[in-house]
């Protein structure tokens, strides 16, 4: 049942990458872009704590937890450039 | 250890003048005396021994691996050059301390001096052929800087650079040939290749061997046709050309020669090439020092002559020419250098050197004249001085060798040096003296004294050769031969010898020449004579544009054609490896892959594509890359590489914030510059070099390695020789330490280098304000941001000292901590701005990355006090009850210095940047 | 691995894969900017916070170790989304424009200039 469950999981987010993409295409406004790929990375996140459940391995943590801590900072930065033109004042 | 200490005094004695030249030139000139007198004294010490036929050696292992060690032997070749080089050493330090002007920078000449000395005297002492090469290279070196020391003349600068090319190409050449030589004989030690003669001359490596090194000696011992950079090097001051080019450096050509004499000499091709050489040098250069008028000139085109002479002799290969050769090697050292020391003190009591404005200087200059006297007249090889009793010798072995054209040569050329010796001495001391602007009177006591010593020799050695000079000729030409030689050099050999009439006829002729002078000279100055330096030039102004035409042709600073030169070298060897070797799939299953990789893969060349595509525009460029980086350092978590994951996640971050610094300063996007026929053909290279990599990494991964991967050497050793679980962690600070240890330096300068960059672009016009056009929303600092990013700061140092301490056992490590932290800091300065971050910052980043590179380097000097080489790293394990057992190892240490290092660098360019890109006052 | 357990973490797997794919759509599928700026920050911030959470108990169950830095991620995911949803807002409102309300403080909008008169 695990095995199904996780397999399902998976599949979803994996899903959910193949959504992003389409967003990322289509995307109307730079805002939105940024915004698909900060969700990318939670999704990626996702993906890679459950390959590391799958593969009872804790090490696959230690990149999410680094990629959770600094994901984010890529996202600021890309906002700060589009509202201020500058990421550093 | 005594003979690599003597080889190391004079270049501690190089170190001295900085430190006493404020003590005045006396005390500096006593110093460096001091260390020369002492490797003098230590080098006596040993006479005995050699006299006994004892060989003194001293051996250090350098790099045993290579065959190169600092191995030193002192044999009587090595005695009779190391006198020279430290007697007339000691000479000339005196002599220059009272030559040169109070104005000159007395302090560097005496540096460079010595450092030649040091040089000299390394290449006669080295056992080790390689560690002669060292030191080979390092005389045409610290000659360049002698012979350029009046950097102020155009022509002193030319004589360098010519003396420095020649030699230089020769050296390059001699590298080559003892490289063969030590192949060939099986070591690289003189011990081990003079004992293989028979295997040396059977080798079908002789002759290339033998041509390079002869190539090499015949460069740095001015033997036709090389001969054209000698004359022009006498723009060096003259305590130097009485040095270099009568004593040291000229005759380190011959020294090789000598010093390879047994195993390279007795072969026709050596006779030939060695002889014609010597023979062809030795009378052209007399004769063109007939027709100089200045006195160095003179000087010079008769040291060439006599170099060729002691070529000549040499080429002969018999046991009685060598130890002539060696004899006048002696005598001709000691006449050459009173000679120009004579030729400078003329120069500067008449401030010339013409010898058509010189004349009559015998009353006003009596001990200059009587000094001159002698060693003209031996050089003119006059009885009974010393310069007769080698010049008979070489006229005895000339005359039994076959054919006729060989002793009539040489005869000619004495003939001519009995010439132009007369005329040196006739035209500056005899005759009528001309008006002179300032009365020339003799120089004071430390100018005359050396040359006067010398002279002293030169009669000596004339009237009581065996006792003044036969033991140590005995001793160089046993040494030189690798036979017992006992030499009989007497003045007197009765009226059989044939050299005896040959003298007689040189003599003869030589006033008939003199007496027909001005018709000659007359047919000389009318002759159309070949520029050497003018051949030089065009040479190397040949060469020069074709090397410019080379580099222009492959990278003219296009960054495309560079790309394409190099892709299409890829891709040639590529194509060529392919056909070669025509099997693509290899002998490994390939492994079963699911549904998420394969997604995430597609986004990765989707995005990869896209950026591509879409390159002109840069910010969503870097979007896309950020995918890309995104989905590698997922796959490096899925692949089982955590420590490459972790690493690629943080530098992405660093990455976006660094790139996203600099389009600030960058138009929006990239003008579209290629079209048409180019895009095509680089779009064409693009894609056939990608789709090679491609199938080279497939090629790669789907057989097993050639050759065991050196990975199961650290997984193996990680735990039990490094004291760590994680190999890559021990890789990177014990096993690649060294590796680790110049990868921060160069991190680090290279962050000072932007620092000083941007440092210097600050409140200049060159400080492009930044684009702010599209973005100018009211709210610099957000409250919510500022508010979050710092409850954010703490726990980001918590996750990276937790991979510090963990690095050494699970993945983590300094590089990976001081980017987080880095991440971190950058975190505050985004939402609180530069003025915030660096108002609040204790320590500066420069002090940072010095801190680190100190830390690594102290881990790395720790290991000397527990005997073991730089950077060898210790461990032990520890027991502290309420944690885990762990280990304590030197490179935790130094991986702090990583991440010190990595930490400021990354800070350092960043504030560095920001700073650039802040509205500045005052503009 | 007691059936219960088994039980608890499947189902947190299935409510983590449906609601991060629900998020992914719901950027897709919702036609305000502002709108969709809602799909991922909540929706596939529950995602990820239940497969962290049945992750970290199967981990747990099948190696006995306490795995905290599962709570870390979460925490960092919870702390951190709120504030790209804030600066993605800013820069939609910034570059697109759209009518807002007035903020009934008396103050303008952060980040907005006051209109010159």
């Amino acid at each position: 049942m695990l095995t199904y469950a996780l397999t399902f999981a998976i599949a979803c987010f994996a899903l959910a990458l193949i959504l992003n993409l389409w967003r990322l295409a289509t995307a109307p406004t730079m805002p939105d872009r940024i915004l698909t790929v900060d969700t990318m990375v939670i999704n990626i996140i996702a993906l890679i704590v459950l390959y590391g459940a799958k593969a009872q391995s804790a090490v696959s943590f230690d990149a999410a937890l680094l990629l959770a801590m600094t994901g984010f900072v890529s996202t600021v930065a890309f906002c700060k450039f589009l509202l201020r033109g500058g990421i550093i004042e | 250890m005594s003979l690599a200490l003597i080889a190391a005094l004079p270049f501690l004695g190089a170190l001295t003048p900085a430190l006493t030249q404020r003590f005045g030139r006396g005390i500096a000139t006593a110093t460096v005396a001091l260390f020369s007198a002492a490797a003098l004294l230590l080098i006596l010490q040993h006479v005995p021994a050699i006299m006994a036929g004892q060989t003194i050696t001293t051996q250090i292992n350098w790099l045993p691996t290579l065959g190169l060690n600092a191995n030193f032997r002192l044999d009587g070749l090595a005695l009779l050059f190391a006198l020279l080089i430290l007697g007339i050493g000691l000479l000339i330090q005196i002599y220059a301390r009272f030559y040169l002007d109070t104005s000159e920078p007395y302090a560097r000449f005496l540096t460079y001096l010595m450092l030649f000395q040091g040089a000299m005297l390394g290449i006669v002492l080295s056992d080790n052929i390689l560690l002669l090469l060292v030191f080979w290279e390092m005389t045409s070196l610290s000659s360049f800087l002698l012979i350029g020391f009046w950097s102020h003349l155009p022509k002193a600068r030319q004589g360098a650079r010519m003396a420095l090319a020649t030699t230089g190409a020769g050296g390059l050449a001699m590298i080559a040939g003892l490289l063969m030589l030590g192949h060939v004989a099986g070591g690289y030690d003189l011990s081990t290749i003079l004992g293989e003669r028979a295997a040396i001359q059977a080798s079908p490596l002789y002759v290339p061997a033998l041509l390079l090194i002869l190539l090499g000696a015949f460069t740095k011992s001015a033997q036709f046709p090389f001969h054209y950079w000698l004359p022009h090097a006498m723009a060096a001051p003259t305590p130097v050309s009485a040095y270099l080019h009568s004593a040291t450096m000229v005759k380190a050509g011959l020294f090789l020669l000598a010093r390879l004499w047994p195993v390279l000499a007795g072969t026709p091709e050596w006779f030939w090439i060695v002889t014609s050489a010597g023979l062809i040098t030795m009378s052209f250069a007399a004769g063109v020092a007939l027709f100089k008028d200045d006195l160095k000139a003179i000087l010079a085109y008769s040291t060439v002559s006599h170099l060729g002479l002691i070529t000549f002799l040499l080429g002969l290969g018999t046991k009685a020419a060598a130890t002539a050769a060696v004899f006048h090697i002696l005598c001709h050292a000691t006449f050459k250098a009173a000679l120009f020391m004579l030729a400078g003190i003329v120069d500067h009591a008449t401030h010339t050197r013409d010898i058509r404005a010189l004349g009559g200087l015998r009353r006003a200059m009596p001990i200059s004249f009587a000094l001159a006297s002698i060693a003209t007249l031996s050089m003119a090889g006059i009885p009974p001085l010393n310069g007769f009793l080698s010049k008979e010798m070489m006229l005895e072995e000339a005359a039994h060798t076959a054919p006729w054209v060989i002793p009539v040569l040489a005869t000619f050329a004495a003939l001519l040096s009995v010439a132009y010796a007369l005329r040196f001495l006739v035209y500056t001391f005899l005759g009528q003296a001309p008006a002179y602007a300032h009365a020339p009177h003799d120089p004071g006591a430390g100018l005359w004294l050396p040359p006067a010593i010398l002279a002293a020799l030169v009669v000596a050695i004339g009237l009581a050769p065996m006792a003044m000079a036969g033991w140590l000729v005995d001793a160089a030409a046993s040494a030189t031969t690798g036979e017992a030689v006992h030499a009989h050099i007497a003045l007197w050999h009765g009226l059989q010898p044939p050299a005896l009439w040959m003298s007689l006829a040189a003599v003869g002729g030589a006033l008939v020449v003199l007496g027909l002078y001005p018709a000659l000279r007359a047919a000389w100055d009318g002759a159309h004579k070949p520029d050497a330096k003018a051949m030089f030039d065009a040479g190397m102004g040949w060469l020069t544009k074709t090397a410019t035409a080379l580099t222009q042709g492959l990278h003219n600073g296009s960054l495309s054609r560079g790309f394409a030169v190099g892709l299409c070298s890829f891709l040639a060897l590529g194509l060529y490896a392919y056909l070669s070797a025509p099997t693509l799939p290899g002998t490994r299953a390939l492994t079963q892959i699911s549904f998420a990789p394969v997604v995430a893969f597609g986004l990765l060349m989707t995005a990869a594509l896209a950026a591509t595509a879409l390159h002109r525009k840069r910010l969503l460029a870097l979007l896309l890359t950020g995918i890309v980086g995104l989905i590698l350092s997922a796959s490096f978590a899925y692949l089982s590489a955590p420590d490459l994951a972790l690493t690629q996640i943080t530098v992405e971050v660093v990455t976006i914030a660094l790139m996203l610094l600099a389009l600030n300063f960058l138009p929006k996007t990239t003008p579209r510059k290629t079209a048409g026929f180019r895009k095509l053909r680089d779009g064409g290279l693009a894609v056939a070099v990608g789709t090679g990599v491609a199938a080279l990494a497939y090629t790669l991964m789907t057989r097993e390695a050639m050759f065991p991967p050196i990975s199961a050497f650290h997984l193996a050793q990680s735990l039990p020789g490094a004291g760590g679980h994680n190999a890559v962690n021990t890789i990177i600070v014990d096993f690649r330490g060294y590796d680790t240890y110049g990868e921060i330096i160069v991190l680090g300068i290279a962050a000072l280098l932007i620092f000083a960059l941007t440092e210097s672009l600050l409140g200049t016009r060159w400080a492009v304000q930044p684009d702010h056009a599209a973005g100018d929303e009211g709210d610099a600092h957000p409250v919510m941001l500022q508010t979050a990013t710092r409850l954010i700061l703490p726990m980001a140092m918590l996750v990276g000292v937790y991979l510090f301490l963990r690095g050494h056992n699970e993945p983590g490590g300094g590089f990976v901590a001081g980017l987080v932290f880095a991440i971190g800091l950058v975190l505050q300065y985004i939402a609180s701005g530069q003025d915030w971050a660096a108002a609040r910052r204790r320590i500066p980043y420069h002090a940072m990355i010095g801190a680190g590179v100190l830390v690594a380097s102290a881990t790395g000097i720790g290991s000397f006090l527990a005997g073991r080489p730089f950077l060898t790293s210790n461990f032990t394990h520890g027991h502290l009850p309420p944690l885990k057992d762990f280990e304590l190892a030197t490179a935790a240490l130094f991986d702090l210095g990583v991440f010190l290092c990595v930490l400021g660098a990354v800070m350092l360019a960043l504030d560095a940047l920001a700073r650039l890109a802040k509205p500045q006052e005052g503009r | 691995m007691s059936l219960g357990v088994e039980i608890l973490i499947s189902a947190l797997l299935v409510i983590g894969g449906c609601f991060g794919l629900i998020g992914s759509f719901g950027l897709l599928k919702l036609r305000g900017a502002m709108q969709r700026l809602h799909a991922p920050t909540k929706a596939t911030t529950v995602g990820v916070g239940a497969s962290l959470i049945a992750a970290a108990l199967a981990t747990y169950m099948a190696t006995g170790v306490a795995n905290w830095q599962g709570v870390l991620v979460a925490a960092f995911l919870f702390l951190t989304a709120p504030l790209s949803g804030l600066m993605l807002a800013k820069a939609h409102r910034h570059l697109d424009r759209p009518t807002v309300p007035p903020t009934g403080t008396g103050a303008p909008w952060a980040g907005e200039r006051p209109v010159k008169p």
